[in-house]
C-alpha cells in the first residue's frame, strides 16, 4: 500500500514538500477482521453447563446433607432417649424407699444415736447407743379387711372333763353372740387383727 | 447469489400469509393460556393455592420440655423424661386399619374402639394415638410396626411427668392430668414449670426434609426448674415414720413438719394418707391436698408454749413463779380441768408447762392485760397465712381483738377456741427456737412467682422479734422439762446424748359434721433440738387416734424418730451441756 506515496514523492519536487506532507494524509480502508466465533461460543456452553453440573452438584449435596441430618438426627434422639430412660432408672434405684427395702432385707436397722469425737481435744460429746432392730415400717399396712371377711376367732372355752360335740355346737351355733361377748364386733377391732396378721408376716 | 437457488417465496409462500398465520397460532395459545390464568387466579384461588402448600408440608408442634421440680440437693421430686407422642396418617392407616388398632391396643394399652375410629379419619393426615410414651418404648412399637407391614405410624417429641420418688413429697408437688396440672406445686407454678410450646412447619420428600423448601420454625422455650427446700431422704423417713405412728395408732390422719431453726426452711411436710404421685387417681381425693397447711385444728397445749413465752416477755412471770393449781378451776361459763385428776398441787411455771396443767396455764394468763395476748400470738404468725406457695392454705382462726371476751382468752391461753394450719403453728413453736424472732417459713429456695401473682421463696424470707432472747431461752428450758423421764409427761419423745425441749399437746376436735367437740382428739408433739442450739424445729401431729393415746406418748416417739434422724443426717453433735434442772414443784 506504501508504493503510491513513495511514486508521488519521486515526482514531485522539494519545493512542493508542505504540500506534499499535506497530501501525505488520506483515507485508510475500514479493516475488516474476521475473528472466529468458537471460543466465544464454548466459553459461554462452558459457563453454562458448568453452571447447571455445578448447580445440580450443589443441590446433590445439599440433598445429601439433609439425609445425613435426618439421619443424624434421629441418631440423636435414640441416644437422648435411651439417656433419659437410664436416667429414669437411675432415679428410680436411687429412691430412698427402694434403698431402705435392700438395705432391710440385708438385716440392717436403724442406727442409734451416735457420738462424736472432737479431733483436737479427743473430748466424746454425746451418748453412743448401739442400734436396735425396733421395727421400721417401710411399707404401707395392707388396708383392714371388713369384718365379714375377716371374722373374730371363735373362742370356745372347753371344760376340763370335755364335752366336745356340745360345745362345738354352742360355739357355731350362737358365733355372732361369741363375738359379742368378745367385745370384738366392730370394725375396728378386728381391723385391728388384720393388720396385727399383717405385721407378723412382714416380721418373718 | 447463485443462480442454482431457487428464488425465495416459492416453495414457503409468501411471507405475509406465514406470518398471519404464525400470529394467529401464537394467539390461540395465548388465549387458552389467558383463559387458564382466569380459571386459576380468578375464579377460585385459595383452593389451589392451599392444595399446593398441603402437598409435602408438614406442620408439627414442637413441646417445650417441662421443668423438674427439685429437692434442696438437687434430687427430682418431679422429673420430665424424653417421651413420644405415636401419632397416624389416617390416610394411610384406613386400609389396614383393625389390625393396626389391635396390635396398638396390644403394645400400648390404648382404647381399641377410639383407635380405630382415628385409624379411619376422614380428611385427616394426623391423628393422636398415644400420648406420653417412654421414647425407647415409642420407637420399638412403631418399629414394630413397620416390621409387620403397617404403614403410617410416626412418632412425635412429648416428655413424660415422671415423679421418681413416687409418694416421697406427692401432697406438696402434685401432679398432672392429661394435658394440664392438677394439683400441688405442679400447679401453682406452672407458668414457670411449663414453658412455651414452638411450632416447625416445613415440605418433606421421601421423609427427608428438603433443602430449599419452606421452612418455619419457632423454637419451644423449655419451663425453668423449680427448685425446693425439702431433703427428699429426710421427707421420706418422716412419711414412713408418721405412717408407722398413724397406722399403729389406727388414727384418721396426721402430718409432721421439719423446719431448720435458722433459716425457716421447710425439710420435710409429710402428711399421711397420702397417695403414689405416678397414679393420683387410685387415691381419694381427700388424701391429695396437704393436710400440714389445708386442715384447720386446733393446736391444744403445744400453744402453752406461745402464752408462757409471751407472758415472760411481758416480765410478769418466770419458769419459777409458783402457782397453786386446785383441782378444777370454776371460770365464768364452765369449769376447767386438767388431763389429769389431782388434788391440789403446787407447781412451779416451769412445771405447769412440764405437767402440762390447763389450770396453772390460765392462772399465769391472768396477768395479761386485754388484747395483749392477742397481739402476740397474731406476732407468732397465727390467723394469717404461711404463703409458702402451697395452694389452698387456710389462714386459721385467731378471734378478732374485738371479740376477745375473758372466757375465750381462758380456753385460747391453752389452746382451744384457736385455730391454726401445721405450718403456722411450727413456725410459732420455732420462734422460741430461734431466740424469739419469727422466721418466716418457706418451701421454695431461691423465688418464684405463684399463679396468683405472690412472689413466694427464701429470697422473701423475713424475721420479726416477737419475744425478748432471755424470755425464748427461759422458755426452751422449761421445755426441756417435759422430756425428763420423772418431771414431764413425754418422756417417750427424749433423744439418747441431746438436749431436747418440746411441748405435748392433746385437743379436743372439733367434728366436720356437728361443728363442735365431737369426742375425738388431736394429738401433737413440737419440739427443737439441741435445746441450748437448736437446728432443727419439728412438730408432729396425728388426728384421731384410737388407743387412748396422748401427745407425749402418741406423737413424742414420731418426733424422737425424726429427729434423730435429721440430727444424725446433718452431722448435729450434741452441745454437751447439762440440761435444764428446772424445779417442777415447790
Amino acid at each position: 500500500m506504501s508504493s503510491p506515496a513513495i511514486q508521488v514523492r519521486s515526482r514531485i519536487p522539494r519545493l512542493a514538500e508542505d504540500a506534499f506532507q499535506k497530501a501525505r494524509l488520506s483515507v485508510v480502508p475500514r479493516r475488516r477482521t474476521r475473528t472466529s466465533r468458537m471460543p466465544f461460543i464454548a466459553l459461554v456452553s462452558m459457563v453454562l453447563l458448568g453452571g447447571v453440573v455445578g448447580l445440580l452438584l450443589f443441590n446433590t449435596s445439599m440433598q445429601q446433607a439433609s439425609f445425613a441430618s435426618t439421619a443424624l438426627e434421629e441418631q440423636a434422639n435414640t441416644l437422648a432417649a435411651r439417656q433419659q430412660s437410664l436416667e429414669m432408672d437411675l432415679d428410680r434405684l436411687r429412691d430412698p424407699q427402694r434403698i431402705a427395702g435392700a438395705a432391710q432385707r440385708l438385716g440392717m436397722v436403724q442406727a442409734g444415736a451416735p457420738a462424736f469425737i472432737t479431733l483436737g481435744s479427743g473430748k466424746v460429746t454425746g451418748v453412743p447407743t448401739p442400734a436396735v432392730a425396733a421395727p421400721f415400717r417401710i411399707n404401707a399396712l395392707p388396708p383392714a379387711k371388713p369384718a365379714a371377711l375377716n371374722p373374730a376367732p371363735h373362742v370356745v372355752l372347753v371344760d376340763p372333763p370335755p364335752t366336745k360335740s356340745d360345745h362345738h355346737k354352742s360355739g357355731q351355733g350362737s358365733g355372732k353372740n361369741n363375738q359379742n361377748n368378745q367385745n370384738n364386733t366392730d370394725d375396728t377391732a378386728s381391723g385391728n387383727q388384720g393388720r396385727g396378721h399383717g405385721d407378723g408376716k412382714k416380721n418373718q | 447469489m447463485r443462480p442454482t437457488q431457487p428464488p425465495r417465496g416459492t416453495r414457503r409462500g409468501s411471507p405475509q400469509l406465514r406470518l398471519r398465520v404464525g400470529f394467529l397460532v401464537i394467539a390461540m395459545a395465548l388465549s387458552l393460556f389467558g383463559a387458564r390464568l382466569v380459571q386459576l387466579q380468578g375464579l377460585d384461588p385459595n383452593s389451589y393455592a392451599a392444595m399446593a402448600a398441603a402437598e409435602g408440608m408438614v406442620n408439627v408442634e414442637l413441646p417445650a420440655e417441662r421443668g423438674d421440680i427439685l429437692d434442696r440437693n438437687g434430687k427430682p421430686l418431679a422429673d420430665s423424661v424424653d417421651g413420644l407422642m405415636v401419632v397416624a396418617d389416617p390416610a394411610m392407616t384406613a386400609e389396614k386399619a383393625p389390625e393396626l388398632a389391635k396390635f396398638l391396643y396390644k403394645r400400648l394399652h390404648v382404647d381399641y374402639v377410639s383407635t380405630l375410629a382415628k385409624l379411619r379419619a376422614q380428611d385427616s393426615r394426623f391423628e393422636y394415638i398415644a400420648r406420653r410414651v417412654p421414647a425407647t418404648k415409642a420407637t420399638e412399637v412403631v418399629a414394630a410396626a413397620g416390621r409387620l407391614g403397617f404403614e403410617g405410624l410416626d412418632t412425635r417429641r412429648d416428655p413424660v411427668r415422671d415423679y421418681p420418688a413416687g409418694d416421697v413429697g406427692a401432697n406438696l408437688v402434685g401432679f398432672l392430668g392429661t394435658d394440664e396440672p392438677l394439683a400441688g406445686l405442679e400447679r401453682t407454678f406452672n407458668g414457670q414449670l411449663s414453658g412455651k410450646d414452638g411450632s416447625s412447619r416445613y415440605e418433606v420428600g421421601g421423609g427427608n426434609r428438603i433443602p430449599l423448601g419452606e421452612n418455619t420454625v419457632t423454637k419451644p422455650v423449655d419451663g425453668q426448674d423449680l427448685k425446693t427446700t425439702i431433703d427428699l431422704d429426710l421427707q421420706w423417713y418422716a412419711q414412713r415414720a408418721l405412717r408407722q405412728a398413724v397406722e399403729d395408732s389406727r388414727a384418721d390422719s396426721g402430718f409432721a413438719v421439719v423446719m431448720d431453726s435458722r433459716t425457716g426452711e421447710l425439710l420435710a411436710i409429710a402428711d399421711d394418707p397420702t397417695y403414689d404421685a405416678n397414679d393420683p387417681t387410685a387415691s381419694p381425693k381427700a388424701d391429695l391436698g396437704s393436710r400440714a397447711l389445708q386442715d384447720v385444728y386446733e393446736p391444744g397445749s403445744v400453744e402453752k408454749v406461745l402464752t408462757i413465752s409471751s407472758l415472760m416477755d411481758l416480765g410478769l412471770v418466770t419458769p419459777k413463779t409458783e402457782i397453786v393449781v386446785p383441782p378444777e378451776l370454776d371460770r365464768e361459763d364452765r369449769p376447767i380441768h386438767d388431763w389429769f385428776a389431782h388434788g391440789t398441787i403446787h407447781l412451779t411455771l416451769a412445771g405447769v408447762i412440764a405437767k402440762s396443767s390447763n389450770i396453772g396455764t390460765v392462772l399465769a394468763a391472768d396477768h395479761f392485760k386485754q388484747g395483749q395476748l392477742h397481739d402476740y400470738l397474731s406476732q407468732f404468725g397465727l390467723g394469717k397465712t404461711t404463703d409458702i406457695g402451697v395452694r389452698g392454705e387456710t389462714q386459721g382462726l385467731l378471734p378478732a381483738r374485738a371479740s376477745w371476751t375473758h372466757q375465750m382468752q381462758d380456753r385460747i391461753a391453752f389452746g382451744q377456741s384457736v385455730s391454726v394450719n401445721g405450718v403456722q403453728m411450727a413456725t410459732a413453736v420455732n420462734t422460741i427456737a430461734n431466740g424469739g424472732v419469727r422466721v418466716s417459713p418457706s418451701l421454695i429456695e431461691g423465688s418464684a412467682t405463684t399463679d396468683d401473682g405472690q412472689q413466694v421463696g427464701t429470697d422473701h424470707t423475713t424475721r420479726t422479734r416477737v419475744v425478748s432472747e432471755d424470755a425464748a431461752t427461759k422458755m426452751a428450758h422449761m421445755m426441756e422439762r417435759v422430756v425428763d423421764p420423772e418431771a414431764g409427761v413425754a418422756p417417750a419423745a427424749a433423744i439418747p446424748g441431746y438436749r431436747v425441749a418440746g411441748k405435748t399437746g392433746t385437743a379436743q376436735a372439733v367434728g366436720a359434721a356437728c361443728g363442735c367437740y365431737d369426742g375425738t382428739f388431736d394429738v401433737s408433739f413440737a419440739g427443737f433440738a439441741p435445746a441450748d442450739d437448736p437446728r432443727f424445729t419439728v412438730y408432729v401431729v396425728i388426728k384421731n387416734p384410737r388407743n387412748g393415746g396422748g401427745g407425749g406418748s402418741t406423737a413424742g416417739p414420731v418426733f424422737a424418730k425424726i429427729m434423730s434422724y435429721a440430727l444424725s443426717r446433718y452431722g448435729i453433735p450434741p452441745t454437751g451441756t447439762a440440761p435444764s434442772r428446772l424445779p417442777v414443784e415447790w
